[in-house]
């Protein structure tokens, strides 16, 4: 057999093109894929890990129930090492991958703030988890919130204290980093509207060895009652002890931190009887109860925000594609936006123009290690 | 004044800390011009160790045995694998190694054991006693106490014994050393092994304080690192006295000027050391290692 010049050319051409065909074609009749950051190294690695066990579980459960637009849902998780610059290098392996229909980004407000002007470029829609009131209000329409943001926690714990606990010496503490800062301005607003602003507003750098100095701040402050914006569980739960350790018995209202899964093996009994606004709290809502279910009976571990905003995530994500018949990222947020009364394991979602899907907060009581829903608050404004 | 105390134990106790790690860096230096950067890894290694032997049933006190030898087989594992194949290179590849072998450290222990951060029980079942208007945390009267025996041991052993003499002349000039029938290798070896068990030594007291996390390591050896050329580069009275003064600033500084600026004081002294006393407060010229 005599190769001619134009059967080389051929050959050639058939090589160079073939990898592309298969590819697009597989793209084209295999999954629709979901990107996620997630921190998988990092500080926050225990929490990140469950956070991709909530997003897994919801997958498997939409995939059983028919899947988005007919195929089968696939995750693809990116470590963002519990950082600003890792979760933008993550989102952007993540971005340059054309087939990913849709993104989980972060549950740390700063790291969402770090991502959010290449979310912007990318125009898809994103799914957060962090609180700062900030994310969506700032223009960045690609950003669906599935947790109630802290213009409600801070609502929700300057209520609680003043109205229930009857308190108004407060200590406001704070991380200084983006949600702690947005946290604590929220919480100090919101007492101010009540009548008893703070007696102390006291910001701490993340990853702290040392709360000595915090701790007498409080005590010399007279402050009595204590509301607080932790970031980072081991932060926190060396603050407890110390707090604790000091003679320090005040009540104590805390962000939702104040009841990860994380934050209660740490501190132990160093946070026993303290209050927590909770976005996830198993018995708000049978929506809450199903989730507590599903995820204990795989995860053998309780569930708490990490995972159950991370499910409500790919749940609320799939129906807005599927809602929207098509991967169109403007059709697929505007279906998004129309969501109403769906039941989440966070609460009912009802998303409001800036991609705000949850208005209100659980007060919980840690009643000996054991997380009590005490009532749920939701605001209408 | 009551404040003041407070304050001046806390920054005594985690300065204490430093001082430990602090130690480690300046004998590893001493004896091979280089700076370790993964003596920190060695504390958080030492505190994993310590949790495996106490989930694994062991008595408090044999768990602590058994962590401590462990890190004397990291030391030999380190010598071996880090710095002896590099010995008779400059110091820039064998400090690249060192910063190499502390990313492989904390990835191997969050490959092995996961992410999650784990609590490590103190030695005493009393958290701590109050002293009149002061709360002297256990777990810190440790950790204070075992600094002060370490640093009378230093001396002792440094000063009074064969095997610490021959350690200084070794770190002095490993020519001469050799030549005076000192077997340099070995006496490299032994303070690799040394450092590792004080690395892990203050990994494991400071555990029940700031819990056990692949961070914990990191953390410490930061602020220790600031801490040795505070003290002066190579000195061991330097490091003692640069990790209690750190502890002490920045506890100070927090509490009477700013809490979200503590590291800011730390590193605001470092600064201010290598530009008006760069060889630190007792150290030689680190220029002249360098």
């Amino acid at each position: 057999m005599r190769l001619t010049r134009r059967d080389f050319a051929a050959g050639i051409a058939a090589g160079i093109a073939a990898p592309y065909l298969i590819k697009s074609a597989h793209a084209q009749g295999a999954t629709i894929k979901i990107g996620m950051c997630a921190p998988v190294t990092g500080p926050a690695a225990e929490s990140g890990g469950y956070a991709v066990k909530g997003a897994r579980l919801a997958l498997e459960a939409v995939n059983k129930a028919g899947g988005i637009l007919g195929k089968q849902g696939e995750l693809i998780v990116e470590d963002d090492q519990t950082t600003n610059p890792g979760i933008v290098l993550a989102f952007s392996k993540l971005a340059a991958q054309s087939d990913i229909v849709g993104f989980l980004g972060s549950i740390r407000s700063t790291q969402v703030h770090a991502m959010a002007p290449d979310v912007t470029k990318l125009g898809k829609p994103v799914m957060i988890g962090g609180t700062d009131p900030n994310l969506t209000h700032m223009g960045n329409q690609w950003l669906f919130r599935c947790r109630p943001n802290d213009s409600y926690s801070g609502r929700v714990i300057a209520e609680y204290g003043v109205t229930t606990l009857a308190k108004k010496k407060w200590a406001v503490l704070h991380s200084t980093d983006a949600f702690g800062t947005a946290g604590g301005k929220a919480l100090t607003a919101a007492l101010e509207k009540l009548g008893a602003p703070p007696v102390l507003d006291q910001g701490y750098a993340n990853q702290s060895q040392d709360f000595t100095p915090v701790v007498l701040a409080i005590k010399q402050s007279g402050a009595d009652i204590l509301g607080s914006y932790f970031t980072f569980e081991n932060d926190l739960g060396i603050f407890a002890r110390q707090l604790r350790q000091l003679g320090v018995s005040i009540p104590w209202v805390g962000s939702p931190s104040i009841v990860n899964i994380t934050a209660l093996k740490l501190a132990g009994p160093a946070l026993y009887n303290t209050y927590g606004v909770a976005d996830y709290a198993e018995d708000s809502s049978a929506g809450s109860q199903a989730f507590g279910k599903i995820y204990r009976d795989a995860v053998k571990v309780a569930p708490d925000n990490q995972s159950s905003w991370t499910f409500d995530a790919i749940n609320v994500l799939a129906q807005g594609i599927n809602k929207a018949g098509t991967t169109d990222p403007a059709k697929v947020r505007e279906a998004i936006l129309a969501i109403k009364k769906f039941a989440g394991a966070e609460g009912e979602y009802n998303f409001d123009q800036n991609g705000d899907g949850l208005h209100g907060y659980n007060i919980v009581k840690n009643d000996k290690g054991k997380i009590v829903f005490d009532k749920h608050i939701e605001f209408n404004d | 004044m009551d404040l003041a105390l407070q304050l001046l134990f806390t920054g005594i106790g985690i300065g204490a800390v430093y001082a430990l790690v602090a130690l480690g860096f300046v004998l590893i230096f001493r004896a091979t011009n280089v700076v370790n950067f993964a003596q920190g890894e060695f504390s958080m290694v030492a505190a994993y160790l310590m949790v495996v032997a106490v989930e694994a049933g062991l008595p408090y006190w044999a768990a602590f045995i058994v962590a401590l030898l462990g890190m004397a087989l990291l030391g030999v594992i380190f010598n071996l694998g880090v710095y002896y194949p590099l010995r008779h290179r400059t110091y820039l590849p064998v400090i690249i190694a060192t910063i190499g072998a502390s990313i492989l450290l904390a990835n191997s222990v969050l490959a092995i054991y996961g992410p999650q951060p784990q609590v490590l029980e103190g030695w005493f079942e009393t958290p701590g006693i109050q002293v009149g208007p002061v709360y002297l945390d256990s777990q810190y009267l440790l950790i204070i106490g075992v600094t002060i025996c370490l640093v009378i041991f230093n001396f002792w052993f440094f000063e009074k014994t064969l095997l610490g003499k021959k350690l200084q002349a070794t770190s002095q000039d490993k020519e001469m050393a050799s030549l005076l029938g000192i077997s340099v290798s070995t006496m490299i070896m032994i303070t690799f092994i040394y450092s590792a068990v004080l690395g892990g030594l203050a990994g494991i007291l400071v555990a029940p304080v700031l819990f056990v996390s692949i961070q914990m390591g990191s953390t410490i050896a930061l602020k220790a690192f600031a801490a040795t050329i505070i003290g002066g580069f190579g000195d061991v009275a330097g490091a003692i006295i640069g990790g209690l003064s750190l502890g002490v600033i920045e506890t100070f500084g927090a509490a009477y000027i700013s809490v979200p600026y503590k590291d800011g004081f730390a590193f605001l002294v470092l600064i201010a050391f290598l530009i008006f006393r760069p060889q630190g407060i007792f150290g030689e010229r680190v220029a002249e290692k360098a």
